[in-house]
């Protein structure tokens, strides 16, 4: 038994296999289907070329049309969607899929392992853009051994590899398109999805359609078959006053929620809230590279001076935020809650007795300078959003409580991802999102320094344990590197986590049968429209 | 005048370069880059660096501003790097949305301008004349987006007349237009009924008076031609602005113009598209300034270009 599967028994599953319930009456199937719903892009897609983009509305669209190998299911666990099943060799560098047959693109091409290759193979190739294209650079060979097995071999173990073989960015390819397209399909989409694209109105709208053929979808849906809603349309609206004026309109269906509109739309019939928590959360970093701040007795002064009760109260309203204790969300794999131990808490007093310790005595205005004697005047970068501009004036205040006079400066992200590699901030307050406790390798290891690793740490006690997390197979022993990890992380504090993001969105209660997950994403694949 | 309009055409080639090396500088200052913003948050410095490569941003600002002279020399704008797409054919997918709001906003505070200069002007200092002055005051001073999400509020949300996003149908180009007039609107309602007063006062009108024709004539024929040069050239100046400056208007109500596109361009440091916007709002800024100086001749016969 190859060692993988030994510790995740839920990823070798034959989704065909699971039961699937009764199919429903004929006539109650042809009766829900038609109607539309619409969504809302707060602008284009980039492109619809899945490897060239990291843009979030075109993964949104990505994710009806095209579809991964595997899967995520309600509890979070790995299943196969393309791919049947798989077996990993025992040096774990070896995945080989089993392929499930009968499944067509939507131009009428069959789907098979020379169209997993073909499409890995031009991520490898054209994917720079590409979140996962990293991971596809530890992949050596490919290999179609026949019409439905696809076998992958990688240089190193890699253990978050079936969550990045599940996003949208990893579905497959029609060979037949990209190539009667000449590689240009940044304006085409052919899948094996539920829906596929029938007009792409730039600025204005994208429409998809139903795909009548499609019968694959997985089991944790009671409807097996082509999805019950006609048609799907994104609607380009960036001002959120509009997208407001549009949901109430009935021109738009499905709309998350800020803080401020919840209570006129919780008790709307018009309308049903669902909640659902992000994987990922919201921090205080701090530059850890530079003076002052690459001390960390400094990073844990300032860390307890902040208040997370009092952030999520007066930006959320506690309805769209939930405080975090640890560098791993409670949405995400690797949270522990034994590690509250050693959370920085809020402590004002204690903040200030170290402050005074290290020197960063209060002169007669209640503000402090650096042991130098210099004013101790840190700057915090953080993005234009309107919530981390509540936030940035919170900590302000809060900060000023101890004596610390912060500098606020929100840039828009092109300007603030080319600033942080550049270490030209003191603090940094900004999000991650990221279904994998191995997001410590994107936003805390020394590899990053210079591009995704905002706060500049590099520790290589961390460093270790990053590489251990990412080569281990075994759940057990992962997720206490992960323990680890987020321990060490917390006591050095290169950051203060703060909250993870709840979010909550309205849906026009003409959708019916709409399902949450776990973490309470909404699932569409049952849902259908009342006429 | 032919001669005149090729050489007006002619000068319009060194000022878009001027225009093109600007924008090509500022874009060059900007901190950022296209790469760090398409690679997104969690790429790496390879990963960037590797966009940069592809996108030639590796090489020196004149080189690729050299380049740049090269594509337009080929009749290209060069491709977007966000969508990989050529920054004409995305122009040209949303300069017709743009074109029609302005026109349409252009013709409406030019009729309703007018209409209310000429009625304050003829009922000077009666209580008429305060008013139409009294609602031009607040159409100036009254914000563009705080009239377009009162318009969506009554409109779409209570009546249910019009659409609240998008140009699907023709309903949807009323609210839009209508916002973006309101501004233009009460500038040339003042200054066509100054401009009237003054022309009021001239001999030529007494005289026409004096003929016996008819005070509609006298108005229309003798006084209003004499005073459209101002409000002409002012139609000129809000046309340019109007086409650059519907980005409020189209984004509130979600429509496809150039203006939401160039923001967009600016915001994802998309060097060519930037660059395109920037152009084609020149080069249109300037026709329409040619073509006032065209209408001037015909206002006022003794205007004469060579």
């Amino acid at each position: 038994m190859p060692r993988f599967l030994s510790v995740v028994p839920l990823v070798f599953v034959v989704a065909a296999s699971c039961g699937a319930p009764a199919p429903a009456p004929a006539a109650e199937t042809t009766s829900k289907v038609g109607g539309s719903v619409t969504f809302v892009a707060m602008t284009d897609p980039d492109t619809l070329d899945l490897h060239q983009t990291s843009n979030p509305v075109s993964s949104t669209i990505f994710g009806w049309i095209y579809e991964p190998l595997v899967y995520q299911d309600l509890d979070n666990s790995y299943k196969g969607l393309l791919a049947e099943s798989w077996t990993v060799s025992p040096d774990s560098k070896t995945i080989t899929f089993k392929l499930r047959g009968g499944i067509t693109f939507t131009d009428g091409s069959p789907f098979n392992a020379e169209a997993v290759k073909f499409t890995f193979e031009r991520l490898q190739r054209l994917g720079a853009k590409s979140p996962i294209f990293e991971t596809f650079k530890n992949v050596t060979s490919m290999e179609a051994k026949d019409d439905l097995t696809f076998v992958m071999n990688m240089k190193d173990p890699y253990a978050p590899i079936f969550h990045d073989l599940q996003v949208s960015y990893a579905g497959i390819l029609s060979p037949k398109t990209v190539r009667a397209a000449n590689d240009n399909i940044s304006r085409t989409a052919i899948g094996t999805g539920p829906y596929s694209l029938k007009e792409f109105q730039t600025g204005q709208q994208i429409t998809l359609e139903r795909n009548p053929g499609y019968k694959w979808a997985p089991a944790l849906y009671q409807n097996r078959g082509a999805p019950y809603v006609q048609e799907l349309r994104y609607r380009v609206i960036a001002e959120p006053a509009t997208q407001l004026a549009a949901l109430d309109a009935g021109e738009v269906d499905v709309l998350g929620l800020r803080a401020q509109d919840l209570a006129k739309y919780a008790n709307d019939a018009r309308f049903r809230v669902y909640d659902s928590f992000t994987f990922g959360l919201t921090y205080l970093g701090f530059d850890a590279k530079r003076p002052p701040f690459d001390n960390a007795k400094l990073r844990a002064a300032l860390a307890r001076a902040v208040n997370k009760a009092e952030i999520v109260q007066v930006v959320f309203e506690n309805k769209l935020a939930k405080a975090q204790c640890c560098p791993i969300a409670e949405s995400i794999q690797g949270y522990d809650t034994r590690l509250k131990e050693f959370e920085l808490t809020f402590d004002p007093a204690r903040a200030k007795a170290e402050l005074e310790a290290l020197g960063y005595k209060a002169g007669a205005d209640g503000l402090r300078t650096m042991p130098d004697g210099k004013p101790f005047k840190p700057v915090l970068y953080t993005t234009t959003s309107d919530t981390h501009g509540k936030i940035a004036t919170l900590l302000q205040a809060q900060l000023k409580g101890v004596g610390v006079d912060l500098q606020v400066k929100q840039l828009e992200s092109g300007a603030l991802l080319a600033a942080t590699p550049k270490a030209e901030h003191d603090l940094y307050l900004n999000g991650y999102s990221w279904n994998e406790p191995d997001m410590f390798s994107l936003f805390l290891s020394c590899d990053r320094v210079t591009s995704s690793n905002r706060v500049l740490y590099c520790n290589g006690d961390l460093e270790k344990l990053i590489k251990a997390g990412r080569t281990e197979l075994d759940q057990a022993r992962r997720m206490q590197i992960y323990y680890d990890a987020q321990k060490l992380t917390m006591q050095e504090a290169p950051w203060q986590p703060l909250y993870m993001p709840v979010s909550k969105t309205a849906v026009n209660a003409k959708v019916l049968d709409l399902k949450q997950g776990q973490a309470g994403g909404l699932y569409w694949h049952d849902a259908w429209v009342k006429k | 005048m032919f001669r005149y309009v090729l050489r007006r055409l002619m000068l319009a080639v060194p000022v878009l370069l001027g225009v093109s090396i600007c924008v090509f500088l500022m874009a060059s200052l900007v901190p950022g880059d296209p790469a760090t913003v398409l690679a997104g948050d969690t790429a790496s410095a390879e990963q960037v660096e590797r966009i940069r490569r592809d996108l030639g941003l590796d090489q020196p600002i004149p080189i690729q501003y050299l380049r740049f002279l090269e594509r337009l020399a080929h009749g290209s704008l060069g491709e977007s790097t966000r969508t990989h797409r050529e920054v004409l054919l995305e122009i040209a997918d949303r300069f017709p949305y743009t074109l029609a709001l302005a026109l349409g906003a252009v013709v409406v505070s030019t009729i309703l301008g007018i209409a209310m200069g000429i009625f304050a002007a003829v009922r000077r200092g009666r209580a008429a004349d305060y008013l139409t002055m009294g609602i031009a005051i607040v159409g100036l001073s009254v914000p563009t987006f705080w009239i377009a999400l009162l318009g969506i509020i009554v409109f779409s949300l209570n009546l249910h007349w019009l659409p609240v996003t998008g140009a699907r149908s023709p309903q949807s180009y009323i609210l839009p237009i209508f916002a973006l007039s309101l501004h233009s609107a009460a500038v040339k309602a003042r200054i066509t009924r100054s401009s009237m007063l003054e022309v009021f006062g001239q001999d030529y009108l007494r005289t026409a008076r004096a003929k016996g024709l008819r005070e509609r004539v006298v108005l229309l024929r003798h006084a209003l031609k004499n005073a459209l040069i101002p409000i002409s050239t002012i139609i000129g100046l809000q046309f340019g602005s109007l086409l650059g400056g519907a980005f409020i208007i189209e984004t509130i109500f979600g429509w496809p113009g150039i203006g939401r596109l160039a923001v967009q361009a600016i915001f994802n440091r998309d060097f060519p598209l930037i660059q395109g916007t920037v152009l084609v709002g020149a080069v249109t800024y300037m026709l329409a300034n040619l073509a006032v100086d065209i209408v001037y001749a015909w206002l006022d016969p003794r205007i004469r270009y060579s």
